[in-house]
């Protein structure tokens, strides 16, 4: 195929009339073959059949004849021939189209000769004294001029047929191809942002899976543009309250006349900017890891290693708040995904485990191996997860309300996002001392 | 002006109660819907600044509360919804306006100043009585035609004055109007602040009802 692709129905048209073509030509060459073959039996006998007559009339009278011209009795008759020649020697009696040297050497039945340049059929015969030959003659050329004619009659049909058959055949052409210009037609007609399913009905087999692929695909745009609608009418939505606080502390810092209460309005404004950034952050990360728009390499990676080089960076910020965090570790698993994601997923839960701490609580954090698969756990001793919210706060901007946290309200949104791309579990539970959120991501073996 | 701001995040709270103490308003803030509920039922408040998503109990249900109550007090819903429909829902609640995050603070105040002032059944924002002008917005006020330096608490004191003017409001009255929860009050503020608006305007402008509170007389005249 080149790369203008090319037209079906111009392709069909031109394969049948071609078949047409050369079947009829071959019809036609047989035929002639075949005729040419057929009138040479017809007129062999015919020659003979001359010869014999003539051979019949013979007589002495012959002998005194010096030399006779036959007349020619019609125009037609000039395409036969014939010689009497005395002991084969001297010619006694001819037709007026007939040579004046003998037709055929050969002086009994058939034979091709050559006679000044032409071609003749020669059919030879003695009257019954042998004392004078007959040889009657008949032009090739009149042979093939019967043949021709023959082969013609079926080819001029074929001249005046041929367009006539190309005509029917581009209409119904035309006619069979309707359903898929119709589709086609329908889809250059519309608007760019009509994600409509085209219509199925009186769709022929052939086409039914080019529209049915075709639905598919508009199913999954609208998907996708839905989505992304939606998270940008969310993320816009989500950041009027930031935007709203860094606002209003910074007319305060303008109108504040004290500097104690400017410094205050200024520090807000500054941990407002954190905050704005951190939400910002997180929604691009999530973005990022949308189904249809994920595309990493999957490589092997280290749970254990992993989580403790995360609890490393994370350290020094909880210890600040005067939160501990523990690693337990027992065991490793071979696991493959996107390391960075993984990274990503530990820094969400830790960070959220460390936001929603008291002074003086550790988060334990703790990476081991069940039945072979690998499983990471993040427990803290903070206020925990009410049972019935837990299925929404994996929801994208869903916040426990009264926590006093102002967080993007993105963590665990990205944090079953990247388990998803992995095959791993998340579930939320209490943690064991009946105080506090443990957050449990069970990672299948061979992921 | 006391008004009682009902907003769970804390860095827009925080702006929020320091703009509007800025501009001359006493702010009490709760961050939750019961706490919200427990402070409308304890303390008169001019007007109601209320975010919607709060936890524990909703903005709309606080509001549907209080009017069902019969509590005329304006409310202004602060809220980062902006729908149409969400607008329509808070209006027909019984909110007074509606503002969608960002927004401008000085809009902010001057929007509670005009629903206070309708509130009470006035539509000119500047108060005259007696010689004494006293524009809200602008913080200022003049006696006979000359400008007069205030304290702000001179100037919330004057103010509850004269939008009260005809009627005795008592010490506790004034007290909780002019100050938000956490000031410090003297317990003789209230006379100390009246003793100074007497000597800055006349005496005879503030009157006293012995054991009752203090009055501005209405001057049908003006």
């Amino acid at each position: 195929m080149n790369e203008r692709g090319f037209s079906l129905k111009r392709r069909l048209l031109v394969t049948l009339l071609a078949t047409i073509s050369i079947v009829w030509l071959a019809a036609a060459a047989y035929s002639y073959f075949d005729s040419r073959h057929e009138i040479s039996e017809l007129l062999d006998a015919h020659l003979a059949q001359s010869a014999s007559l003539i051979v019949s009339q013979t007589g002495d009278g012959l002998a005194e004849i010096d030399l006779e011209h036959a007349p020619q009795l019609h125009e037609r008759g000039r395409r036969v021939a014939f010689q009497i020649w005395e002991q084969g020697k001297v010619l006694r009696m001819h037709s007026v189209n007939a040579p004046q040297q003998r037709l055929s050497a050969r002086d009994d039945g058939f034979s091709d000769a050559v006679v000044d340049g032409k071609g003749w059929r020669v059919f030879s015969a003695w009257d019954g004294g042998r004392r004078y030959l007959v040889q009657v003659g008949e032009r090739d050329e009149t042979r093939r001029e019967i043949a021709a004619a023959v082969a013609a009659n079926l080819l001029v049909p074929l001249v005046l047929a041929l367009p006539a058959l190309g005509l029917f055949a581009w209409l119904s052409i035309v006619r069979t191809f309707a359903p898929l210009s119709h589709v086609s037609r329908e889809l250059q007609e519309r608007r760019p942002d009509n994600l409509a399913p085209l219509s199925t009905g009186g769709v022929p087999l052939e086409v039914a899976p080019l529209v049915a692929s075709l639905n598919a695909l508009f199913a999954r745009v609208v998907r996708l543009i839905e989505n992304e609608r939606r998270f940008t009418a969310d993320a816009a939505h989500e950041l009027r309250t930031p935007l709203a606080a860094l606002k209003t502390q910074a007319q305060v810092a303008l109108d504040a006349t004290a500097d104690v209460e400017r410094r205050h309005a200024l520090d807000n404004v500054v941990a407002g900017c954190n905050r704005a950034a951190r939400l910002v952050e997180q929604m691009l990360t999530l973005s990022r890891l949308e189904p249809d728009q994920f595309r990493g390499r999957s490589e092997p990676f280290d749970l254990p290693a992993l989580a403790r080089q995360t609890i490393a960076e994370l350290a020094p910020g909880a210890l600040a708040k005067g939160i501990d965090i523990e690693f337990e570790e027992g065991g490793s698993v071979a696991l493959k995904g996107y390391p960075d994601l993984i990274g990503i997923l530990m820094r969400n839960l830790i960070d959220n485990a460390v936001r929603y701490s008291d002074r003086g609580s550790t988060v334990h954090v703790r990476a081991t191996t069940i039945d072979g698969n690998a499983e990471l756990t993040v427990t803290d001793q903070g206020p925990g997860i009410p049972a019935p919210e837990r299925a929404k706060v994996g929801q994208r901007f869903y916040r426990v309300l009264g926590t006093g946290e102002s967080g993007s309200g993105l963590g665990l949104s990205i944090v079953n996002r990247i388990a998803e791309l992995h095959g791993a579990k998340v579930s939320l539970g209490e943690a064991a001392q009946g105080r506090g959120l443990e957050v449990r991501i069970l990672f299948p073996a061979h992921a | 002006m006391r008004i009682l701001l009902v907003e769970d995040d804390a860095l827009l709270g925080d702006g929020l109660q320091a703009g509007l103490a800025q501009q001359g308003f006493a702010v009490d803030w709760t961050r939750d819907g019961v706490a919200a509920q427990l402070a409308i039922e304890s303390a008169d408040y001019s007007a109601i600044v209320l975010d919607l998503g709060l936890p524990r109990l909703s903005g709309l249900a606080i509001l549907q509360r209080l009017r069902a109550a019969g509590n005329a007090v304006p409310v202004l819903i602060l809220t980062a919804r902006d729908a149409v429909e969400d607008r329509v829902k808070g209006l027909d609640a019984g909110a007074d306006d509606y503002m969608v995050k960002p927004f401008d603070l000085h809009e902010l105040s001057a929007r509670l100043r005009a629903l206070i002032r309708r509130s009470r059944g006035k539509a000119e924002p500047r108060l005259r009585i007696a010689g004494i002008e006293l524009d809200p917005a602008a913080r200022q006020v003049s006696f006979k035609g000359k400008p007069l330096e205030l304290s702000a608490r001179e100037f919330a004191l004057l103010h509850q004055l004269m939008l009260n003017a005809g009627r005795v409001l008592s010490r506790e009255q004034l007290s909780e109007r002019l100050y938000a929860w956490g000031d410090e009050i003297e317990s003789n503020a209230i006379d100390v602040h009246i003793h100074h608006l007497r000597r800055k305007l006349a005496p005879q402008l503030i009157q006293t009802v012995r054991g009752v509170g203090y009055l501005m007389p209405r001057q049908e005249h003006e």
